[in-house]
């Protein structure tokens, strides 16, 4: 029993580890639009899809694939971001979100359309056996989308406080007016948040396609919606409470599925959500600066 | 010599004029203040040179260029800086952080050192609490702050959208001391006030405001100045 729950979180914690990394991103945009982008998974899976067609064609090898998925993610995430957001800087928030709808659908028609089938298969990570600790297995795969994920935070962390553009993007999300009296080009940021925010998805779509080996173009609703479930979860707007909320959602999953079936698994995920948000939990309903 | 002319600005929110086509000039080297009575259009004027409001007609012309339409950036880069009305410090970013935001445009980090410096010695109380997130800093802290950020781009103007809402009347004072040693430092300023008694002690030059138009200009002193106080305060409406 205690053996089952610590395999559990073990395995909660890596499949969270790739939500916290979507949700960063979801709360990135946020944070300096205040605006929800519905559209943000889809950029992923056009990453993603970029990828498994350039492996189909040319196969290409698993590094060149990730930068390839992470650099398709960043132009997709840019393309959202002038066609959706930009335009409606300022004005209609209702319009931004159904044009983000609307390139959503985009994506998805563009990939079955280049790519007709359901399902295409994706270079797996690591197909050896899994690590053997005692009674606890650990996958490979696994243990890399953990570490490329603390690192991922670690390099957020270090642009956010550590670097011009990072005091530029704090700058916006606390008080776009007066971040552009001290200078900053805001549209710029903006484009380059949506950039850095669809990076760090490209990063954790990524990973989630290489160790399920296989694609679909369920991807992308599928991101958009672990990362809005974990940015929730986490608080609307902090990036702490993202990283939290992901591997919060991860554990939950995980436990779910091994006590009442696969089946419960999303559904007391969403229930959960459902039941905080019902509650009015104070760290969701109060939105932080940073 | 004029460093900034406004000639026959129209901003508009929507369908509503704000500013009725609005003409007045600063001199270089001069300290100009705006006065009139809330809802004259004072903010948005000041928004409107700074290029967060895009006017709907007429040229704001600064160091002889057409600058009407010119995002905020831009126009910071051009030597222009806004105090903005309540301040609007970056919250939870420390008041350090909040001036290196202010040089964002400056790339020599030695200056820009040199300069926060500077301005530690200005502002003391600044220095004390340079580790300290911006927002849990005084009213007065963090009026200072808002004027030491916008001076961080080194600019030839600097406007000030009133700078003494809610303080308290000692640190109103440091203010407009503040305010009389920047222009001695050669910086032109353009500033509107409520506080019409403080600002006509400074100002070499005022205009009057009224319900988007420009209804009165003159020097402090002369025999209109009682006349004019009242209608900074009440409007000509009520007279």
């Amino acid at each position: 029993m205690l053996a089952d729950l610590i395999q559990n979180s073990l395995d909660g914690v890596t499949a969270g580890a790739a939500y916290a990394l979507f949700a960063l991103g979801f709360t990135l945009i946020f944070g300096v639009l205040r605006r929800a982008n519905l559209a943000y998974g889809p950029a992923i899976m056009f990453g993603c899809y970029a990828a498994t067609w350039t492996h189909l064609n040319f196969g290409a090898g698993l590094l060149l694939l990730a930068v390839i998925t992470i650099a398709g993610g960043v132009l997709a995430g840019a393309y959202v971001e002038r066609l959706c957001f930009a335009p409606h800087r300022g004005g209609s928030a209702i319009a931004a979100m159904v044009a983000s709808f609307a390139l959503w659908m985009q994506f998805e028609e563009l990939a079955t359309i280049v790519m007709p089938r359901h399902l295409y298969a994706f270079p797996a990570l690591y197909d050896g056996p899994p690590l053997e600790l005692g009674p606890f297995t650990l996958r490979i795969d696994g243990l890399v989308m953990l570490a490329t994920a603390i690192a991922a935070c670690a390099l957020l962390w270090w642009i956010l406080y550590r670097s011009r553009f990072g005091l530029a993007v704090r700058a916006v999300i606390e008080q776009p007016a007066a971040a552009s009296l001290a200078g900053i080009n805001v549209p710029w940021v903006l484009v380059r948040v949506f950039a850095l925010a669809s990076a760090l998805g490209g990063v954790a779509g990524y990973l989630v396609v290489a160790s399920h080996g296989q694609i679909t173009p369920m991807l992308g609703m599928w991101s958009t919606l672990k990362g809005l479930l974990a940015m929730m979860l986490g608080g609307l707007g902090s990036l702490p409470g993202a990283v939290l909320g992901g591997l919060a959602l991860g554990l939950i999953e995980a436990h779910s599925q091994w006590f009442f079936g696969p089946q419960w698994r999303d559904l007391i995920a969403y229930l959960l959500l459902f039941v905080l948000l019902a509650a009015r939990v104070p760290w969701m309903t109060t939105r932080s600066a940073s | 010599m004029s460093l900034l002319g406004v000639q026959d600005v129209v901003t508009a929110y929507g369908k509503i004029e704000a500013l009725k086509g609005v003409s007045l000039d600063v001199a270089q080297g001069s300290i100009t203040c705006l006065l009139g009575p809330n809802g004259a259009g004072k903010t948005t004027l000041m928004m409107s040179i700074a290029g967060i409001l895009k006017p709907k007609r007429g040229r704001i012309v600064f160091e002889g260029q057409n600058i009407a339409g010119t995002p905020p950036h831009a126009i910071v880069a051009k030597g222009v800086a806004l105090v903005p009305e309540n301040r609007l410090v970056f919250p939870a970013m420390t008041a350090l952080e909040n001036l290196q935001a202010g040089a964002y445009q400056r790339a020599d980090r030695k200056t820009v050192g040199e300069d926060i410096e500077r301005l530690f010695t200005r502002f003391p109380r600044l220095k004390e609490r340079a580790g300290q997130q911006a927002g849990t800093l005084s009213g007065g802290e963090q009026q200072m702050l808002a004027v030491a950020r916008a001076l961080m781009s080194r600019p030839k103007l600097l406007l000030m959208d009133e700078p003494s809402l809610g303080l308290a009347p000692l640190v109103v004072e440091e203010i407009f001391r503040i305010v009389t040693e920047l222009h001695k430092d050669g910086v032109s300023i353009f500033l509107v006030e409520q506080n019409a008694h403080m600002a006509l002690k400074v100002a070499q030059h005022f205009y009057l405001m009224e319900q988007g138009k420009v209804t009165f200009s003159g020097n402090p002193g002369s025999l209109a100045e009682d006349e004019v106080i009242r209608r900074a305060y009440l409007g000509s409406a009520q007279a």
